[in-house]
């Protein structure tokens, strides 16, 4: 049976959910992979967030927030920003394919930028899948998605 | 040397200090952590090549420190320096309750004789004496060789594949028993997040991506805080080399946003601050 990749999107409410609202607004076509749970903020999305989700079977983790400097709540993504840098180099050491966990700035006027964002995000992933179809942190056996 | 640590020692269990944690021996005649009360107790304390243990532990065990508000001493080498240091940035112990006596180290042996890893690459054999009340012993002669970090480099050379395959080999030994957290000076959460039950994070059994977890979120948790010590390699019963995955974590806070874990015991913790000009998670090296 083909499996669908699931990624799961941590979407600060400010910058990247409306970035995603105006996507739709403008009926701009993206990948239906990205699943989206709206956080107050970048710098909100404890790293154990994106690690549950791999753990619970999912192919990929976006995290996407305000540019730098633009933080609604003037330095959150700033902390996001070090942390996810950590969190990702910690990952790759490990040898857990980078391709999986993305980082990204998306403002509220970016509708165009989000859609190009989570279409790459997939596309990583996907080709991530195709190499190793587990993420290797899955508890749920080799859950990773066939479809790739 | 050893003559003017147990008379230093003495003096201060004969004023104000409730206890000074110290090393000295066991029953079976092996180098220990020891606790000394009297002023008597410094008799027994030792000092030689097999006091590679991290005393600082000891500063944030509420069984021994009790409500922290006696003032004790405490016996260091310049690498558990570094730890008190850090413990002291993030608040965990107070200066003023401390009586920092620390010892200049020739280094410290395994077993066989060898000079520990870290010990070959030491810069604070000499420990700095702005940060402690008393150094004690011969200034060391040892030149240390410059730490290449070839055991992080050699497996950051593998591809990913042969990185999962090692670490999924080594992490598949793991028996989740906790030695490494439990020795680890700076893992002093009341409730490690690894033994929660709700939510329950990490799966308290051994698997192998329940281990693998647990040791990517251990490494992270210590993150620009550990000072590698090296205790909880040394105590690890299988033999997992944790250290490479905390040197790794060093290398990046050092590398890319300039932090040495315990320089000074007043610098904020690297990832509860930030800079401006801080690398973009994606702009580093493609795969």
């Amino acid at each position: 049976m083909k499996k669908k990749l699931k990624i799961v999107g941590f979407l600060c409410n400010w910058c990247s959910y409306a970035g995603a609202d105006l996507a739709g607004v403008n009926r701009l076509q993206y990948g239906h992979e990205i699943r989206i749970v709206r956080v107050p903020c970048s710098g909100r999305v404890n790293p154990m967030l994106i690690l549950k989700c791999f753990q619970e079977g999912a192919d990929g983790v976006l995290v996407a927030g305000c540019h730098p400097g633009d933080c609604h709540y003037q330095e959150g993504n700033y902390y996001a920003r070090r942390r996810m840098h950590v969190l990702r180099e910690l990952l790759d050491f490990v040898g857990i394919d980078r391709r999986r966990f993305h980082v990204r700035w998306v403002s509220a006027s970016e509708g165009a930028k989000w859609a190009d964002v989570v279409n790459g995000t997939i596309e990583d992933v996907r080709a991530a899948c195709k190499e190793a179809p587990d993420s290797a942190l899955s508890l749920r056996g080799a859950a990773g998605a066939t479809d790739a | 040397m050893l003559d003017e640590l147990k008379q230093h020692v003495r003096d201060l269990l004969a004023g104000d200090v409730a206890f000074v944690v110290a090393y000295g021996e066991s029953a079976d005649g092996r180098t220990a952590p020891v606790l000394a009360r009297e002023p008597a107790d410094a008799d027994g304390l030792v000092w030689n090549d097999r006091c590679y243990f991290n005393l600082t532990r000891y500063l944030t065990d509420r069984d021994v420190m009790g409500d922290g508000e006696a003032k004790i001493g405490i016996v260091v080498k310049g690498c558990d320096l570094k730890t008190l240091n850090v413990l002291l940035s993030e608040k965990q112990v107070k200066r003023e309750n401390l009586a920092v006596v620390a010892v200049r180290c020739e280094g410290m042996k395994d077993a066989d004789g060898n000079l520990l890893a870290k010990c070959e690459t030491c810069t604070v054999a000499d420990p700095d004496p702005s940060f402690c009340d008393r150094v004690i012993g011969p200034v060391p002669q040892r030149e240390p060789r410059e730490d290449d970090y070839k055991d992080v480099d050699e497996i950051e050379a593998m591809s990913p594949a042969e990185r999962l395959a090692y670490w999924s080999a080594e992490f598949d030994r793991c028996l989740r028993c906790d030695a490494c957290r439990n020795i680890c000076p700076l893992c002093y959460c009341r409730e490690c997040l690894a033994s929660q039950h709700d939510p329950r994070w990490i799966p308290a059994s051994s698997s192998i991506a329940g281990n693998r977890l647990f040791h990517i979120v251990r490494a992270f948790h210590l993150a620009g805080r550990c000072t590698n010590c090296g205790e909880c390699e040394r105590v690890c019963p299988a033999g997992i080399p944790i250290t490479t995955l905390m040197r790794k974590m060093g290398s990046v806070v050092r590398d890319d946003f300039g932090f040495e874990p315990g320089a000074t015991p007043d610098q904020r913790p690297p990832l509860v601050s930030f800079a401006h000009n801080d690398p973009d998670p994606e702009e580093v090296k493609a795969p």
